[in-house]
């Protein structure tokens, strides 16, 4: 891997390198830049459904590029009240901006304090990713 | 050979536009010599080796006993006792195997190459016109499926009109270039480069042959399934004169009928399918993808799947099934999925 893996502070993570970020009443969520330069081009995204509950670690979606699959996990415990529409034509959102213009979802949560406890902050994460790449 | 250089997308449409090239060193290549080297492949190859003439090359499959299909291969006659065999590099020590123990009781003598020959395959219909810049002599002289002596970057090679997209092209056998040290097959690679191909990997070689409808040994074919329901009726031959493994076995599915059969799907609803996903009619399972992905040229999800034989006309409606959803398809013709007029060798000639 020839660029640095970007990890954005301020954001909660997974060790499945999803992502979840508080904004007001809401969690926006998404994959991290070290899941999306794994993947590379990303040619579709399989978002959670606008409405639907979702517990934290469950799939509720899935991120494609032409030759792998990558399940989406709920780094959140809420109701999904919207679900990012761009993404449908413009997957490829994810690989240019994973923490702003590719985010997933937004969530509405129902726990948050108990779920950011199971999360890692960037500090952390960072050392996760580390231990990963080669 | 990396999963990509670049991207799967862009590499995929060189190849399709103009010219990619592809290390495939790690294939199986094999010498098959001697008074008998005839006979011995056409009784383990399902196609009329027979009928070949010096320099032309024929595609087939190696069948069990049974027909299930130990590898699909090409074959290459050099000269009336000199033959050259590819095969698949999964299954490189497994074929060996397989040749040999067959070999018993024909004079033949096999030599596995593998490791003593580079291997490029460069495809696209630019790929004649980017091979001239480096070789000593027209490569574009060679016939479909033929195989010529050519000077490559100054070195002694075989050159294929073959490969494994689709597309026009050439498999250049690099010779005398261990894999150790593989100087010439470097330099050949490097002077392809600079002659305008684009560096090609396994990623983008999956969606090409997918999207010619071109069969993964290990995906769309195995020991479990024969070429009568794979589709591959047209490489055995059962009125040539020789038996040959399998032949028996085979003509007794071929009187019965198949149970399955290889199709073609493209999605009429958004998703991608992959290998392993199953294929619904309604609430009933009726198959299982082989193969399965976003078709770059195209620009639609298209997969091979083997359903019951009623389900092989072209525009039925089937679901796959895509973790929880079941998402709406079609069956296409898939050998090839494109439009051949254009894309893909028959366009170029034309």
């Amino acid at each position: 891997m020839t660029d640095e893996v970007k990890v954005e502070t301020g954001l909660y993570y997974t060790s499945e390198h999803e992502w979840a970020k508080p904004s007001g009443e809401v969690v926006i969520i998404g994959i991290s830049d070290y899941a999306q330069s794994q993947l590379h081009e990303i040619v579709y995204v399989e978002p959670p459904k606008k409405d639907a509950v979702v517990a934290q670690g469950e799939a509720i979606g899935a991120v494609e590029s032409v030759k792998a699959v990558s399940d989406f996990y709920s780094p959140v415990t809420g109701t999904v009240v919207e679900v990012n529409e761009v993404l449908m034509n413009s997957p490829e959102k994810i690989n240019s901006d994973p923490y702003g213009e590719g985010w997933i979802a937004k969530v509405k949560p129902s726990n948050w304090d108990a779920n950011v406890a199971k999360l890692m902050d960037a500090e952390k994460y960072k050392q996760h990713v580390s231990t990963l790449k080669h | 050979m990396p999963v990509w250089y670049e991207g799967i997308i862009s590499e995929h449409k060189a190849v399709r536009e103009a010219c990619g090239i592809f290390d495939t060193s790690h294939m199986g290549r094999v010498y098959a010599e001697g008074p008998e080297v005839v006979k011995f492949l056409d009784y383990v190859d399902t196609n009329d080796i027979g009928a070949l003439t010096d320099g032309k090359g024929v595609y087939g499959v190696m069948c069990k006993p049974d027909g299930g299909i130990v590898d699909d291969l090409i074959v290459y006659r050099q000269s009336t006792e000199k033959f050259l065999v590819v095969y698949n590099a999964g299954n490189r020590a497994k074929d060996f195997a397989w040749l040999q123990k067959n070999a018993k009781g024909f004079k033949v003598k096999l030599t596995d190459m593998s490791d003593k020959l580079g291997m490029i395959a460069i495809q696209g219909p630019k790929a004649a016109e980017v091979l001239a810049k480096i070789s000593a002599t027209d490569p574009g002289a060679i016939e479909r499926f033929n195989v010529a002596p050519l000077k490559i970057s100054g070195f002694d090679c075989l050159a294929a009109r073959t490969g494994y997209t689709g597309e026009d092209g050439f498999e250049v056998f690099i010779l005398d270039d261990p894999v150790v040290s593989p100087t010439k097959s470097l330099k050949v690679w490097n002077d392809l480069v600079a002659a305008g191909a684009k560096p090609c990997g396994l990623g983008a070689r999956d969606s090409l042959r997918l999207e010619a409808g071109l069969w993964l040994y290990g995906n769309d074919i195995d020991e479990t399934t024969n070429p009568v329901e794979a589709g591959l009726k047209w490489v055995v031959k059962m009125k040539k004169p020789s038996y040959f493994n399998g032949k028996r076995a085979l003509e007794g599915i071929i009187e019965k009928g198949v149970s399955k059969t290889l199709v073609g799907i493209m999605l009429t609803e958004r998703g991608i399918p992959r290998h392993g996903y199953e294929v619904y009619d309604g609430e009933k399972k009726i198959g299982v993808i082989t193969s399965g992905g976003l078709a770059p040229t195209l620009d639609e999800s298209i997969a091979l799947a083997y359903l019951p034989p009623e389900y092989k006309e072209p525009g039925k409606e089937v679901q796959i099934k895509i973790r929880a959803n079941l998402v709406k398809g079609k069956i296409v013709k898939h050998h090839p999925f494109y439009d051949e007029s254009k894309y893909g060798w028959k366009r170029v000639k034309a």
